[in-house]
């Protein structure tokens, strides 16, 4: 028999790349079984994406509240160590004994930052703020978002001008180390979980939608951010290029989603979160009228009955046909929609305030080690041997509640390479 | 149910749009990108989705009347936005094609003419019919000046051409009866008479083709196709029953202003199919859904062509070798173009003129009749 408790000492840890929810559960999965656990994530955060949403479907509870409970179970568990803006630089060995470089960026605020964000008042470059999706600007010194776990300030290299000390001369904390370096550590682990996750499609590539052209065409993560009560309106959604309350707002399905010029597979959560964000919508604005352009609509299984109870309660339009136009009206700069109504057999031109661009899910795989097999969509299609596993989006587009289950299995996995590595040892 | 429609799926049909149209045909998923993108297709007629659909399921009743058909201009702008990359503008080419045959008196011609295997057919007979007018010993003529009559004497020459005329006139007269009928059959029924002028208008200005986003190559190779062609038309049949009422005789000095008209005709006619040569060969997916009829048609056009600039030049040169045989390639290219007329792609200038007018009266607002209120109720028709 194995015994977990006694695979402490170095060399018995399951190192878990990337930081969002799915790395976050298999570390917390796996310490909790009592292996010990490196989790390096790349941004300045744990959370990922599900830190940015307003809500989770089907159950419609807000993100942080369960992220809140993750962060409280990662924080009281001694076998994890969080390594924020860090990545694998290299990866060698074989199951149950891999050697891992990682490089970790300096963040220049330590521990002894209160978030009293005198900082970022005087901190003189202004930037886009990435949580934001760019809507709204932060500074180059920061907070990266409101509920950022570690709760600490951190200073964009590329942003900050280097050359001025504003931000550390007014912390009275002494929390500002300018001259932190990037430093590196070489961990010994049996296993690795990379779930490295995804980024939505970049919709600017889909040039007939009007994204980046046309103000009023936003992105679904974007509607996320304008719904959450902590983004940059205060979770008021409004038209981006006046502030108005939107009137009708239509969402387009399949944005650059199976298109073989785009992404020539089905992201699967999309259409369900699209149901989802229309309830955004209806619950803000009764009256707007909510269209939602699809090829197919697709939400599978259990989430068939999400999207039937959705459609009935936020009185969406559907209207099978996918968009081919998005123009922006010059002076308005109302949208005009144009689609064939299939069902109906007619083409449509349409105008809206608002339209959202359900996009899709693109793997994060590029760092992966050449031992996992990638589809030709990026996705990893295997486990990298019994030792290097994948988890989460960056296996396949999942909703939260999957990528969840997935990354505890893999906990799982990652165990018993630890296991395999007491029994032979 | 009273209206259930029985279908009896035409797999001759299938077959032969998927093969004349790059073999991707069954990849359309009907999202409608096509339509959507298109900015031809209108309100009450949104293609090629519909189409493609039909062909897919092999509807040869209801496409062959469908106006859409003819309506597109085969830009490719649905093709360059597919996402199943089905090449729905080659589909619309090839069941342009496959209506075409079908609507052909007699069919047989159709069937022949259509067909790839076929293609040398209609130049060889239009070569035999030629040779058995011709006086052979003229090749060896000691008068001169050299005249292509010496070898194909107006009093054969001329009969034979308008006999064939006739013949040409009674197949499309046939061919457009056909086509009324079937556009009326579809619900296609606007008055083609009165819509006739408007549609003349708008097709010497070009402008569907100025709407299209395949750029300016094939809107100017089209023009300049068309105009040098109506020229050259126009002068042949000029100079032809000129002649035979003895009011003109040929060779027309090269000075004369109708000849630098006719061969002022003939560059705009060869820069014209150059220019859509080059736009079929360079754009990737255009090159893939081009089939045996468009080359075919465009080859013949442009070897009329070429071969009328060779046989004046060699003319002119009084070139006893060549300028016979050359004249006898090009009088038999003219020939083989006559006789293929109503069953080549040639005949597109009559179907999409009857089916334009056909669409006329719907279509005089289109872009405003399609802008509903503010995401509005769709109103079904």
């Amino acid at each position: 028999m194995v015994n977990l408790d006694t695979g402490n000492e170095e060399g018995d840890a399951i190192l878990v790349v990337g930081g969002g929810i799915a790395g976050v559960t298999s570390a917390i999965e796996a310490a909790e079984a009592g292996c010990q656990v490196v989790l390096v994530e790349k941004s300045a955060y744990l959370g990922g994406h599900v830190a940015a949403f307003h809500r989770y479907f089907p159950k419609l509870c807000p993100p942080p509240c369960g992220l809140e409970i993750d962060f409280r179970r990662l924080q009281n568990n001694p076998r994890i160590t969080v390594y924020t803006l860090a990545e694998v630089e290299s990866l060698n060995g074989s199951p149950g004994n891999y050697e891992a470089v990682i490089r970790i960026m300096p963040r220049y605020v330590t521990a002894a930052c209160t978030l009293c964000g005198e900082c970022e008042r005087v901190c003189p470059v202004e930037i886009p703020d990435a949580f934001n999706c760019g809507i709204t600007k932060t500074k180059a010194i920061h907070l990266p978002h409101r509920m950022a776990f570690p709760a600490q300030y951190m200073i964009d290299d590329d942003a900050c001008s280097n050359d001025c000390s504003l931000c550390a001369d007014t912390c009275r904390y002494l929390a500002i180390d300018l001259k932190q370096k990037e430093t590196k550590k070489t961990l010994r682990v049996a296993s690795v979980v990379f779930a490295t996750g995804w980024a939505p499609y970049d919709a600017a590539k889909i040039d007939n939608l009007g994204f980046g052209t046309c103000a009023n065409v936003v992105t679904n993560v974007m509607l996320e951010r304008m719904a959450a009560p902590d983004g940059p309106t205060a979770g008021r959604i409004v038209r981006p290029s006046d502030g108005k309350a939107p009137r009708a707002v239509a969402f387009v399905q399949c944005a650059g989603s199976r298109d073989r010029n785009h992404l020539p597979y089905c992201s699967g959560v999309c259409c369900t979160a699209s149901l989802k964000q229309a309830g955004y919508i209806h619950s803000q604005y009764p009256e707007a009228k909510i269209s939602m352009f699809y090829i197919d609509l697709r939400t599978p299984g259990h989430l068939e009955d999400f999207a039937s109870k959705a459609i009935a309660a936020n009185g969406i339009e559907l209207i099978k046909g996918k968009v081919g136009k998005v123009q922006e009206q010059p002076v308005s700069r109302d949208l005009l929609v144009t689609a064939e109504d299939v069902l109906g057999g007619r083409k449509i031109a349409r105008e809206y305030d608002i339209v959202v661009l359900a996009v899709g899910i693109v793997p994060q795989s590029a760092g992966l080690p050449g031992c996992v097999a990638l589809d030709e969509f990026g996705f990893a299609s295997t486990n990298g041997g019994p030792g290097v596993l994948a988890a989460g989006c960056v296996k396949r587009p999942a909703e939260v509640a999957v990528s969840i289950r997935d990354a505890t299995g893999a906990a799982l996995k990652a165990m018993q390479s630890v296991a395999g590595r007491a029994n032979h040892g | 149910m009273a209206d259930a429609l029985m279908l009896r799926p035409d797999r001759e049909l299938i077959r032969e749009v998927t093969q004349n149209s790059g073999g991707e045909l069954k990849k359309c998923f009907q999202c409608a990108t096509c339509s959507s993108v298109c900015s031809l297709s209108t309100e009450a007629r949104p293609f090629p989705r519909q189409q493609v659909l039909k062909a897919q399921w092999g509807m040869t009743d209801q496409l062959i009347g469908d106006p859409s058909i003819w309506l597109c201009h085969d830009c490719g702008d649905c093709t360059a936005r597919c996402p199943r990359g089905a090449r729905p503008s080659a589909v619309m080419d090839a069941i342009r094609m496959a209506t075409i045959r079908r609507l052909a008196f007699p069919r047989f011609m159709g069937n022949m003419v259509g067909r790839q295997e076929n293609g040398a057919i209609m130049f060889v007979l239009s070569a035999l019919i030629l040779l058995a007018i011709a006086i052979l010993p003229a090749i060896r003529s000691e008068v001169r000046p050299l005249v292509f009559a010496q070898m194909f004497p107006k009093d054969r020459l001329e009969p034979l051409f308008f006999a064939v005329s006739a013949y040409v006139v009674l197949a499309l007269t046939i061919g457009a009866l056909r086509f009324v009928k079937a556009l009326r059959a579809s619900g296609a029924d606007g008055p083609i008479l009165p819509a006739l002028v408007p549609v003349l208008i708008e097709i010497i200005r070009h402008r569907r083709f100025a709407s299209c986003g395949a750029g300016h190559v094939r809107r100017w190779g089209h023009l300049l196709v068309l105009s040098g062609f109506l020229g050259l038309a126009l002068m042949g049949t000029t100079v032809g029953i000129g002649s035979l009422l003895g009011l003109m005789d040929t060779p027309i000095p090269t000075l004369n202003p109708l000849k630098i008209f006719a061969n002022l005709c003939a560059l705009l006619l060869v820069i014209g199919v150059s220019l859509l040569f080059w736009n079929r060969i360079t754009n990737p997916e255009k090159r893939a859904g081009s089939s045996y009829c468009d080359w075919y048609f465009l080859a013949l056009v442009g070897s009329v062509g070429l071969t009328g600039f060779l046989s004046e030049m060699l003319r002119l040169a009084q070139n006893p070798d060549w300028m016979f045989s050359v004249y006898y390639i090009h009088l038999s290219l003219v020939l083989t173009l006559f006789l293929c007329t109503p069953y080549s792609k040639f005949v597109h200038f009559l179907y999409r003129t009857l089916a334009m007018a056909a669409t006329w009266r719907e279509n005089q607002s289109p872009g405003q009749a399609l802008v509903g209120a503010r995401g509005s109720e769709i109103t079904s028709a």
